[in-house]
């Protein structure tokens, strides 16, 4: 097995000039979301650590994070898929196909075992012993076991390989699920999104590639510095929240002047992501922006959660819980003044009762003296 | 009016509940009210339509910040009813599921409540309304568990998120604990119809100071009370 090369020896191959490697490196920090005190470990891991190989796996799902992934901005797609990173297997940017691409998916396992990335894309399907999700003829459920044993990492890209996606709504007939609980592996890092906005997804794989460690990570397994923040907390029409300033309808004056979606059911006060600050394709926008309420496509179960268009579900001629609610109290209000009315009748008899029973017994006193 | 008629009926008087008791007991009907008036305005904030937002108190702002406030001045009064719960015997009004008479006491209240009984045995504080209470504390506790849920991870790095963002963890989502907080909400709403409702017509049709031992802590019976051992 040859060595494999390093990001500066690459650079030094094709020819690239020590400066340009140090702007990619500062270039690269900025990227990953860590300060610039970091730039010298950056260029220290980028002369001494060699490129990982990244084996790049699909289950159920539409190729929508990998189509994220090659929008990226900043660096190039190109340069992390040439330069970076070792690609070797991937159903979307792969020239081979057929065996000899799978054959060499073995190879790279049996290889670099214990020393390679995965990156896994899709959920993967658990009903059936995962016959409804095949790959070169075998099931995904088992390919994904193989490969996670191997693997130094796992990044579960998307909503899908995190949660289990679309395919997981209910009544999810495929058993899908998002792929941690089916792999061995404990290095699991989750990059939810559907998809997840390009730069995360290069600046984790680069954290990765870079430093050999996985990036710090919240309770649930997520990025810190990607998803330690409510996109309602850094949403630029958070001041309109705050001033009481909404829009009612897609077509009002308010959904124009850019009012906040707040009421047409934006689920960013509960959604962790970095739609507000990064935004999508070098800062252009993202779905508030462009005046779409956000779904929540970052959160588990966001596909069971509809409508997205309301704040509350509703249950059909009922309504949601404040009309049913209104309901309730209205009719306990009217069962207390039944209640009350009956209470008092028997309290009269009760009282009659007492009444007549008293003057018997002073009567009866009466009599005997 | 014929003396007859006037029955001399000799009161006593037993002292229940301590000062703290009935401060949290105020403190939490103030701090419900604002909070599910605030709740529901949070939940459907109001548009402020052609006013000047910064002259106008209903930003979403205000209301959110008077939900926080009312929500911390609740949690804080739960100290008043702990050391109430401490020092005085009265303040102890969780079911006693473990004493067998518990059962028959609830089923005699039950059945009375049900106008099947004329009326039912004297108590201090009866099974039913203690078993109502404390379903009222578990609504609170979840209140308390989504809201913080919600409001601490705000920052979700904080040792704060951390104590409390398990809740989201276990509901599946924090959407869901947004749901769950708001029917929680409307559960507790529904508590207080009936419990005002039925404390009422103790008071005014059973003669069982069950308002007014809220103002003076004490309660004023005729017969002896079944369970007055838990209080001496």
């Amino acid at each position: 097995m040859k060595e494999r090369e390093t990001l500066w020896e690459a650079c030094l191959n094709k020819g690239v000039s020590r400066r340009s490697f140090l702007k990619s490196c500062v270039a690269l920090t900025s990227l990953m979301g860590l300060s610039t005190d970091f730039v010298s470990r950056v260029v220290e891991a980028a002369e001494t650590k060699p490129l990982p190989v990244v084996l790049w796996l699909s289950g159920q799902e539409c190729t929508g994070c990998s189509e994220s992934f090659v929008r990226t901005g900043a660096p190039l797609p190109s340069d992390v898929l040439l330069n970076s990173i070792s690609l070797e297997y991937s159903h979307l940017l792969s020239a081979g196909s057929g065996d000899d691409l799978e054959t060499h998916l073995e190879k790279m396992m049996k290889e670099h075992r214990g020393k390679y990335i995965l990156a896994v894309e899709g959920a993967v399907a658990t009903g059936d012993n995962g016959i409804y999700c095949m790959s070169g003829g075998r099931p995904f459920m088992k390919i994904l076991r193989e490969a996670a044993a191997g693997a130094a990492a796992v990044i579960a890209y998307g909503s899908c390989a995190a949660y289990g996606g679309i395919q997981a709504a209910k009544p999810n007939p495929t058993g899908s699920a998002g792929i941690s609980r089916y792999i061995s592996a404990r290095a699991v890092v989750n990059v939810p999104g559907c998809p997840p906005v390009p730069e995360v997804m290069t600046g984790v794989v680069m954290h990765l590639a870079m430093f050999g460690v996985l990036p710090p990570l919240d309770s649930d397994n997520r990025p810190k510095q990607f998803f330690g923040n409510r996109i309602h907390d850094t949403c630029y029409r958070r001041p309109f929240f705050d001033a009481g300033m909404f829009a009612d309808r897609y077509d009002d004056a308010g959904a124009k002047a850019g009012w906040c979606l707040y009421r047409l059911g934006c689920r960013g006060p509960v959604t962790y992501s970095s739609c507000g600050n990064m935004r999508w394709y070098q800062g252009m926008s993202y779905p508030i922006q462009s005046g779409a309420a956000c779904i929540g496509c970052t959160s588990a179960k966001f596909w069971d959660e509809a409508p997205f268009s309301e704040r509350l579900p509703k249950y059909g001629p009922m309504g949601d819980i404040d009309m049913i609610g209104t309901g309730l109290a209205a009719a306990s209000v009217a069962g207390v003044a039944v209640h009350g009315a009956l209470s008092l009748l028997q309290k009269k008899k009760r009282d009659e009762a007492e009444a007549a029973e008293a003057h018997r017994i002073m009567n009866g006193q009466g009599g005997n003296k | 009016m014929d003396a007859s008629n006037v029955s001399v009926v000799q009161r006593r008087i037993y002292y229940l509940f301590s000062p703290f008791l009935r401060l949290f007991h105020w403190i939490m009907v103030d701090c419900i009210c604002v909070l599910f008036v605030t709740g529901i305005l949070i939940g459907k904030p109001l548009e402020i339509m052609n006013f000047e937002p910064s002259s106008t108190f209903l930003l979403t702002n205000v209301v959110r910040n008077l939900h926080f406030l009312a929500a911390f001045v609740f949690c804080a009064s739960f100290l008043l009813r702990v050391y109430g719960f401490i020092i005085n015997k009265g303040d102890r009004l969780f079911p006693r599921f473990w004493e067998g008479h518990f059962y028959w006491e609830t089923i005699d209240v039950t059945l009375h409540y049900m106008l099947l009984r004329k009326a039912h045995k004297s108590y201090l504080r009866n099974p039913l309304a203690r078993m109502s209470y404390a379903f009222l504390y578990v609504l609170v506790a979840i209140e308390v568990f989504t809201g913080f849920a919600m409001y601490l991870m705000v920052n979700p790095d904080s040792v704060w998120a951390f104590a409390f963002s398990w809740v989201n963890t276990a509901l599946g989502s924090e959407f869901m604990t947004h749901l769950v907080h708001h029917y929680a909400a409307w559960a507790i709403i529904l508590f207080a119809s009936g419990h005002l409702y039925m404390v009422t017509r103790a008071e005014f049709m059973e003669g069982e100071s069950e308002v007014s031992s809220m103002f003076s802590g004490s309660k004023v019976l005729v017969h002896v009370p079944t369970d007055v051992k838990e209080i001496i």
